[in-house]
């Protein structure tokens, strides 16, 4: 018989022996998992929606006379020095104009007297569509309002910083519920780990009288926690997935549905949780053991 | 020719023991005695004598107040908590009070001594009903350890003991539960052990168990009253008093 199969089977004796207290420990992990999880995708998803809205994005910068080749130069060498970028076009007077009148198609005729380059020339900035480009956006614009030339900064900054505060809220929320899972897999594993440590301290005793070593008597318990923080995290993110595929149906035919579509977490990031769930849960079992064993 | 000197087979060696319980409880003192392996030993003396306290010194479940004690050449006060094992599986010791798991049953109780070394399953089943067809409890086998009577608990406990043919056997008052024939049973399985090699310390104030072939060392008061070499000459040792 092996250290393995030895601790294997002490674990499953221990789970048996416990089964009511395994059995809160499993429905606390659980639930912490499925509140984290749950905020994680929401937030997952509203980082998409914040790309797929991002894609019109752009910053237009209104200059008071057309940028000869150097200054263009110039101004995109500030430009890069701040921010990423995806692309910088800059739009001439006459462009600008023709545009307008593109814009304006049959009703053109009202700008036949007005001269070609009432229009100001522009630059357009269209920066990189991440969520960390998003959240600079504002102070990109105010970057670029400092260059010298420019008249004025023009983006669609309602929706970005209403959207960009939200996805701080969900930021914010995802840490919180994180910090929960933490909190409650680690110490409420520590503490059944405990209760069963102090409930078996006999037999722990008699083990070491007739030879056990230390790692004999811990590992059980390391299982446990492992076990725990397994299936707490598969049964977790199993009830998210329920969850999702009720909202799926609930909601399968609105037009927001259709617009942004709502994914389910992919297969890496649900292997990661699992895996975070079960280190976390055995570390919380390896630190209660060792504190109570005094291993 | 001189005659030159051999050097004893010691297993096990106590150097001026004393152990104090506070505040001031002297349950041995100065106790001085060593054990060539193979040895059988008697150890004697009224209850409170130190017996308990002196087999508890030797497996490190309590350590000295002052003195040495050596097992097969190792002074335990220095191995470490993480190395005990080491000592522990060399000795195979049945306890006074059992300390039997009572709601696991006979044969489970009997094997945890051998699980902890990783013993295969098939030994382990053999060597459990061997020992309990030897003391008379084959039948109880799978019977919790909390339903068996006090002298079922003690031959369960010495079962557990010797299970892994250990180097040492140290057994606390194995026979002060059990009727005649009984104890004619666990002698027996202790001296198959002893003839195999193994070295007993046997705690006891039943003098039927022992004779003038043993060596027998009384404890009076924790203090070492006398000392018997083996079959021969009474040499008793004058220690404080």
């Amino acid at each position: 018989m092996s250290l393995l199969s030895s601790a294997f089977r002490h674990t499953g004796r221990n789970m048996l022996q416990t089964w009511k207290s395994q059995v809160m420990t499993l429905f606390t992990v659980s639930l912490s998992i499925l509140i984290f999880s749950f905020f994680y995708l929401s937030y997952f998803n509203a980082l998409h929606i914040g790309q797929e809205l991002g894609d019109d994005l752009r910053l237009i910068v209104y200059l008071d006379e057309e940028p000869s080749p150097p200054l263009q130069e110039e101004y995109r060498r500030k430009i890069k020095k701040f921010d990423q970028v995806e692309q910088i076009v800059f739009v001439s007077r006459q462009e600008a104009f023709l545009r307008f009148e593109k814009q304006l198609g049959d009703d053109k005729d009202i700008l036949l007297d007005i001269q070609q380059d009432f229009l100001p020339p522009s630059i357009e900035v269209y920066p990189i569509k991440t969520l960390d480009s998003l959240s600079r956006i504002k102070r990109f614009s105010d970057y670029l309002y400092t260059l010298p030339g420019v008249l004025k900064v023009q983006y669609g900054k309602d929706w970005i910083e209403r959207f960009y505060s939200f996805i701080q809220l969900m930021r914010i929320i995802v840490i919180l519920s994180g910090f929960l899972l933490i909190m409650t897999t680690t110490f409420m594993v520590a503490h059944t780990i405990r209760l069963t440590l102090l409930s078996r301290q006999r037999e722990l005793e008699l083990l070491r009288l007739v030879g056990a070593t230390d790692n004999y008597i811990r590992m059980p318990f390391l299982f446990e926690g492992a076990f725990q923080g397994l299936i707490g995290a598969c049964l977790g993110i199993g009830a998210l997935y329920a969850l999702y595929n009720w909202i799926i149906l609930q909601f399968s035919g609105s037009s927001l549905f259709q617009l942004f579509p709502f994914s389910f977490l992919p297969l890496p990031i649900v292997a990661v949780l699992i895996v975070a769930s079960t280190l976390l849960c055995s570390f919380g079992s390896f630190s209660s053991a060792r504190k109570t064993l005094r291993l | 020719m001189e005659q030159q000197e051999q050097a004893p087979n010691i297993i096990i060696d106590l150097i001026k023991v004393t152990k104090l319980y506070t505040p001031d409880v002297h349950a041995l003192t100065d106790i001085t005695f060593s054990v060539n392996k193979g040895e059988m030993i008697f150890l004697t003396g009224r209850s409170g004598a130190g017996k308990t306290t002196l087999l508890k010194l030797i497996s490190k479940v309590e350590t000295p107040t002052k003195g040495m004690v050596e097992v097969d050449g190792i002074d335990i006060a220095k191995i470490p908590r993480r190395n005990l094992y080491s000592l522990r599986r060399k000795i195979g010791m049945a306890y006074q009070d059992f300390k039997l798991l009572p709601e696991r049953t006979v044969a489970a109780n009997i094997a945890v001594s051998m699980e902890v070394v990783y013993r295969k399953n098939s030994f382990i089943i053999k060597r459990t009903r061997e020992l309990l067809e030897q003391l008379g409890l084959q039948s109880k086998i799978n019977t919790p350890a909390a339903e068996l009577s006090r002298g079922e608990q003690q031959r369960v406990a010495i079962a557990r003991a010797v299970a892994n043919y250990p180097e040492i056997i140290l057994a606390d008052e194995p026979t002060g539960n059990l009727d005649a024939e009984t104890t004619g049973r666990v002698m027996s399985l202790f001296h198959d052990l002893h003839q195999q090699g193994a070295t007993l310390l046997i705690a006891t104030h039943d003098m039927s168990i022992y004779n003038d072939q043993h060596r027998v060392i009384q404890l009076e008061f924790g203090q070492q009253n006398s000392y018997q070499a083996s079959g021969s000459d009474i040499s008793t040792q004058a220690t404080n008093y």
